[in-house]
């Protein structure tokens, strides 16, 4: 077997204590790096609150976003009724009609990529496959993709150094004015016509849902799927395997949300003075949930730092814990899924062409978080659309 | 091959003969409400919870670590609880009762 392409930076950390201390944006901040330790923290948000509007995303995102994201940065009680809001649009990806679309589209990107002689996976494959998903999932028109897809891997932080956020603001503020004249049956019109508590949304609040709806599910399905190709061509027995037997596809695939881990952490403020693991935390300070940390500690997964399609029990927490975990799950499974399957079915092999590693370069240490870009070949299979 | 039976929260009694698999399998495969077995069975998710009768329980069998960590931080659990996921529906349980929890 190759040798792996992930080396955890929190090992040693982790043997220490279950806390690092660390900073960002020059504060310090208790990172919490143990499985159990950001587990039993991420259900605890009396003591380490989300009502931290620009802090829950690290670093901090004031420069970026003028509205507070919903329902991210707030609290129970109220986090509930925010939640439900959405939840109907969340739950489409559970629909059989909704998963053969996203595999018609996969299936479509991968018939144009075996018309390539290579393909960037990031730019060409990954950013087209992560906007037009999205569409179905806020049930928007496809053709909207064109514009999402130029603002990048990240609307925020591109490596293009060029933050989209105020284009995205002003871009979804005219849907909501647009969904208010005439409305439809899309997440916006939703969010307009929704009532919370009996009283409507005010502009900032639907605002501050768009944002994380873009923001959100696009750098981490976007990694998500470029590290599943980079894997893919360093470990071509698990294309076989899952060949062989298509049940490895969803055991793979968590997996795959374990070991890219593409949600490095997210913060939580402590409301008073409180002790972390024998770590002071003044108020008004942060504490990292480190969900990357926690998915390759080696208490809770054997040999964490080799990718194991068959691997089962697998509690990852990838898409966080608790009453804020990930609400695009479902979407992000149903396009790992997809994918894993029309590569079985029409891929025989991947050749990485060139890549470049995207680093997290922070105080105390360096994570590899998938791909700035990744240039592969792809074979295609005997059983392919195109060779039938 | 056996016989299980989902009680869903509405009361109503689901039968599957000649079953095979997880009861999460199971479960999915037959439309059980309220199952939902999003992490598609392997404890990353809790959406596949059920209550053992009591009877059952003795051949049921004890959860294991991963399940039972993930049992402890859910609300609604208690020593009837186990994850559908983890739960193989051998010769032995022929004739299982389990109530669903809602999601």
């Amino acid at each position: 077997m190759p040798e792996c392409p992930y080396r955890d930076p929190f090992k040693e950390a982790r043997r220490k204590s279950p806390v690092l201390e660390t900073e960002f944006d020059g504060e310090p901040v208790a990172m919490l790096v143990g499985h159990k330790a950001v587990r039993t923290a991420a259900r605890d948000h009396a003591t380490f609150s989300s009502d931290a509007p620009f802090r829950v995303p690290i670093p901090r995102e004031e420069d970026v976003r003028t509205v507070r994201q919903y329902p991210l940065e707030v609290d129970p009680p109220v986090h509930a009724e925010y939640r439900r809001l959405i939840d109907p649009f969340f739950r489409r990806p559970l629909e059989p009609a909704y998963v053969q679309r996203i595999e018609n589209l996969i299936e479509e990107l991968l018939v144009d990529a075996l018309k390539r002689d290579s393909i960037e996976i990031v730019r060409q494959f990954a950013i087209p496959l992560q906007s037009r998903a999205l569409t179905y999932l806020l049930n928007m028109p496809e053709s909207e993709a064109e514009i999402w897809i130029t603002w990048g891997t990240h609307v925020f932080r591109d490596e293009s150094g060029v933050s989209k956020g105020a284009e995205m603001e002003a871009y979804t503020n005219s849907l909501f004015d647009q969904a208010e004249s005439d409305p439809g049956d899309d997440f916006f019109s939703a969010l307009v016509k929704a009532r919370f508590d009996g009283r409507p949304l005010t502009r900032e609040e639907m605002q501050g849902y768009a944002n994380i709806a873009f923001a959100g599910g696009r750098d981490t399905i976007i990694n998500s799927v470029a590290t599943a190709f980079g894997l893919l061509a360093d470990q071509p027995s698990a294309l076989i395997a899952m060949r062989a037997n298509p049940k490895l596809i969803i055991t793979a695939s968590e997996e795959l949300f374990r070991f890219a881990s593409p949600v490095t952490h997210l913060a939580r403020i402590c409301p008073v003075d409180t002790s972390v693991h024998g770590v002071d935390v003044p108020a008004g300070n942060l504490v990292s949930l480190n969900w990357a940390a926690a998915n390759f500690d080696d208490s809770v997964f054997d040999d964490p730092e080799q990718f194991q399609i068959d691997r089962k029990p697998n509690p990852h927490i990838a898409f966080g814990k608790g009453v804020h975990n990930c609400p695009g799950a479902a979407h992000a499974r149903v396009i790992i899924r997809g994918l894993f399957k029309k590569l079985t079915e029409m891929i025989s092999a991947i050749t990485i062409v060139s890549e470049r590693r995207k680093v997290e370069k922070e105080a105390d240490y360096e994570r590899v978080n998938a791909y700035h870009e990744l240039t592969v070949k792809l074979e295609s299979s005997a059983s392919s659309p195109d060779c039938k | 091959m056996a016989k299980v039976t989902f009680v869903t929260t509405d009361g109503t009694e689901v039968s599957i003969s000649d079953a095979n698999g997880s009861l999460m399998e199971i479960a999915t495969a037959n439309g059980v409400d309220e199952i939902e077995g999003a992490c598609g069975g392997v404890c990353a998710c809790c959406t596949c919870h059920v209550k053992i009768r009591p009877e059952w329980l003795g051949k049921v069998g004890k959860a294991e670590e991963a399940e039972q960590d993930m049992l402890d931080e859910e609300d609604g659990t208690d020593e009837r609880s186990r994850l559908g996921c983890q739960v193989e529906l051998t010769d032995d349980l022929d004739g299982l009762v389990v109530d669903v929890v809602p999601l």
